[in-house]
């Protein structure tokens, strides 16, 4: 029998209809770099305006222990240092660089060398054997690495475990549980020897002895691409999971790989196990085999849009939303990152950063009117964290708070399994993220 | 120009809706309409109509001119209730009196607690009840099964379950087929188990509702049983035991929320359902059972919450 995690979860559909090829995405002439895109401090930048950059140039360094450096995406002059809009309206502070034409040229040219000539010849199978785990983690911590899943948290700092910290497995999350994205598997399909080599690079940093590639079994392909890869590596396996939403979250994958569960407010590390993405397996080898930092990933353009349209791009970290070829429909969400976790965005000027997966296009408003709750308790069957979501959002609706915190609201993992599977169409997710916020001690 | 919609996650939805639920649950009713239609002809028509059309007029005539909201019928759950209501009431019964269960039903039951999802006890059982404690002699007279969809002819006699409790029938001396069938007396819904059974097939493999509910009565039944040293079998067979276990004891707004708490609720029905059947003066309690549960299904709540992802059970809060 396949393994998945035990409790709740839905099965939203895969709407994975993007092409699995990946293609370059021209460099923008102007680059927003945000000072945060990771969870922790803000960096600190190390440049001003009026200074001339080139492409892979730290801009901005660590400034705590939890925080990663930013590297400039392309070469160019520092126009501003400022407060830009984020694809959620919020403001950031962010390095915004402008390219002369003949930087851009130059830009262009070392950039399809890379991806053509260099990340092909420099295969090898030795990197992890030749360098120490210090080497290895401190190439992770200058290149800016942080999990491309979308939580963004800094690599180096996963991977740097205190002696009382037992690990013993590393699970490198291929699920993509999202419905519409598919830049993981894109990345599986066509990458499969760098994860390989990233998986060992980031085993041996850690000391972990045993890596476990975890994939849904709706992407066949990229199991079998990635069971090539590994063929020969014995304490690296592949593990098909059984579909279901929210597997990718990091408490339910560990549960569905090594049957271990993570503690009510205890960090996932103190399961033995450390979860990576593939696309962050892969930007650790090409930081440490070709020295090139995380200025650029992958990212799927998908959703209601013409068929065409629908592709993977690696694109440079800072390229505006609206860069991207695609067309909206005349009434449609914008959504960055997939549809169940995705936030929508309020302006596509808004540039993408290291933690966005995608761009998913909805047409229409999405939410249907809403009517009373029939309390028919799908809330609860689904909740993969075991809560009362009818009952939390009650709390967050009548400012309960202290009677949210009772009951485990900062447990939840803001899924959306409750919301997409109410048939009264009630917003549970939006009153839970309020009891959520205003319980935080 | 593009009209860009900003709205939290997540982003899509379930196709399942509350006026779909119902529905699926009017179509698993279809095989007990049709065989109540068979054995009890006409008359049964005239009640379901009389019955489905009083509990419509009476939400929608609350909703416009005592609440002045926007009609509610879409979610279809007026007519679901008229239908159950009709499903538990002699074919004989004089049609004002059919009129005046849904009213109550509706009217007091379902509205006066704030309309749909408010409601602490399910509005068909309080409307059946009603006219049980109001005009017991019409709520008990019988109609015997004439067949393919006849006119009444005007027999009638008493159920099997008041039979054994009175002791003209004897338990062992039942034709168990007959019954299953549904060629017995008894109120339009609940003669015939095989129709029945159908459709609680037919809203399991849709996941309208878990089995937890309809198999924990039975066992809370089947239990009292075999302490009383009481034949199970026509026991479940007869009776309104299995349109309620399957349509009643499991509308989602009346019934506990996790499935510890379902069954706990539903072997409490079945129990309490074998007790009145056994010792009480009525020879039929499920309709009691379920409302006394139905009052005690906010406290199961409180107390059986969801099991948490750490495996830890939550107790009760505030």
């Amino acid at each position: 029998m396949k393994h998945t995690f035990k409790k709740g979860g839905i099965h939203p559909g895969s709407f994975k209809t993007a092409s699995p090829d990946i293609e370059l995405l021209p460099l923008p002439m102007t680059a927003t770099v945000l000072l945060s895109q990771h969870i922790g401090r803000p960096a600190n930048p190390t440049v001003q305006k009026g200074d001339k950059v080139c492409r892979g140039m730290v801009i901005a360094e660590n400034s705590a222990y939890i925080s990663a450096s930013v590297h400039a995406p392309i070469s160019g002059t520092v126009a501003s240092i400022d407060d830009v809009v984020l694809p959620n309206g919020k403001n950031g502070r962010a390095i915004i660089i402008k390219a002369a034409p003949e930087e851009h040229e130059a830009d262009t040219a070392a950039r399809n060398s890379y991806w053509s000539d260099t990340i092909p010849a420099v295969l090898s199978r030795d990197l992890s054997e030749s360098l120490t785990a210090d080497e290895i983690r401190t190439r992770i911590e200058r290149a800016g690495i942080v999990g491309l899943g979308g939580a963004t948290f800094p690599s180096h700092v996963k991977i740097d475990l205190k002696p009382t910290q037992k690990v013993d497995t590393l699970i490198i999350n291929g699920c993509e549980c999202e419905p519409y994205l598919r830049c993981d598997d894109a990345i599986m399909r066509s990458c499969p020897g760098y994860i390989a080599e990233g998986i060992e690079l980031i085993m041996k940093a850690a000391s972990i002895s045993r890596a476990v590639v975890a994939v849904e079994d709706n992407k066949p392909q990229a199991i079998e691409a990635m069971r090539g890869a590994l063929d020969s590596m014995h304490n690296i396996s592949v593990m098909s999971l059984k579909t279901k939403y929210p597997q990718g979250g990091e408490k339910q994958l560990i549960e569905a790989v090594t049957d271990r569960r993570v503690a009510s407010g205890a960090l996932p590390v103190s399961t033995g196990v450390i979860v990576q993405n593939v696309a962050t397996a892969f930007a650790v080898w090409q930081a440490v085999a070709t020295g090139q930092p995380l200025i650029e990933r992958v990212v799927t353009i998908t959703g209601d849009i013409p068929a065409e349209q629908r592709r993977n791009y690696i694109a440079a970290i800072g390229t505006p939303l609206s860069d991207f070829p695609f067309s909206l429909p005349d009434e449609a969400r914008a959504i960055v990152g997939g549809p169940m976790m995705g936030k929508t965005a309020v302006c596509l000027d808004a540039p993408i950063t290291k933690g966005t997966s995608g761009l998913t296009v909805l047409s229409g408003k999405g939410r249907r009117p809403v009517q009373p709750c029939i309390r028919c308790g799908a809330c609860s069957d689904v909740c993969p964290m075991g809560l009362d979501p009818y009952l939390l959002a009650t709390y967050g609706r009548l400012r309960m708070f202290d009677e949210a915190a009772k009951a485990d609201v900062a447990d939840c993992i803001e899924c959306g399994s409750c919301s997409w599977s109410c048939p009264s169409s009630r917003p549970i997710l939006d009153f839970i993220r309020v009891a959520k916020q205003r319980s935080r001690k | 120009m593009t009209q860009i919609i900003f709205s939290p996650s997540p982003h899509i939805h379930t196709a399942r809706t509350t006026g779909g639920i119902m529905r699926h649950v009017l179509v698993a009713l279809a095989p007990a309409v049709i065989c109540a239609l068979w054995f009890f002809g006409i008359d049964a028509l005239w009640v379901l109509v009389t019955s489905v059309i009083s509990c419509i007029a009476t939400e929608w005539l609350i909703t416009r001119f005592m609440l002045r909201r926007a009609a509610s019928l879409s979610d279809c759950s007026a007519i679901l209730t008229g239908v159950l209501l009709a499903l538990t009431l002699p074919s004989s019964l004089p049609l004002w009196m059919v009129a005046a269960g849904g009213i109550i039903a509706i009217g007091i039951a379902k509205m006066a607690f704030g309309g749909l999802g408010c409601n602490i006890f399910n509005p068909a059982l309080v409307g059946r009840v009603f006219l049980l404690i109001s005009f017991p002699v019409a709520m008990t007279t019988w109609p015997l099964p004439i067949g393919r969809f006849a006119t009444a002819d005007g027999t009638t006699g008493a159920t099997i379950l008041s039979q054994l409790k009175t002791g003209i029938a004897n338990s062992c001396a039942l034709d168990l087929p007959a019954m299953f069938a549904g060629d017995m007396g008894g109120s339009i819904g609940e003669v015939s188990t095989g129709a029945l059974l159908l459709g609680f097939v037919y809203l399991l493999v849709l996941k309208i509702i878990k089995w937890h509910i309809p198999v924990s009565i039975v066992a809370g039944l089947v239990l009292v049983d075999l302490m009383a040293g009481f034949p199970p079998l026509p026991d479940i067979l007869s009776g309104g035991l299995l349109l309620g276990a399957v349509f009643m004891a499991t509308d989602y707004v009346t019934s506990p929320m996790t499935n510890r708490g379902m069954l706990l609720y539903g072997l409490m029905i079945g129990i309490i359902t074998a007790v009145i059947r056994r010792w009480g003066s009525y020879p039929e309690g499920i309709s009691f059972a379920i409302l006394i549960m139905n009052g005690a299904t906010p406290l199961i709540n409180r107390y059986m919450h969801n099991t948490r992802f750490s495996g830890r059970r939550k107790e009760a809060t505030a």
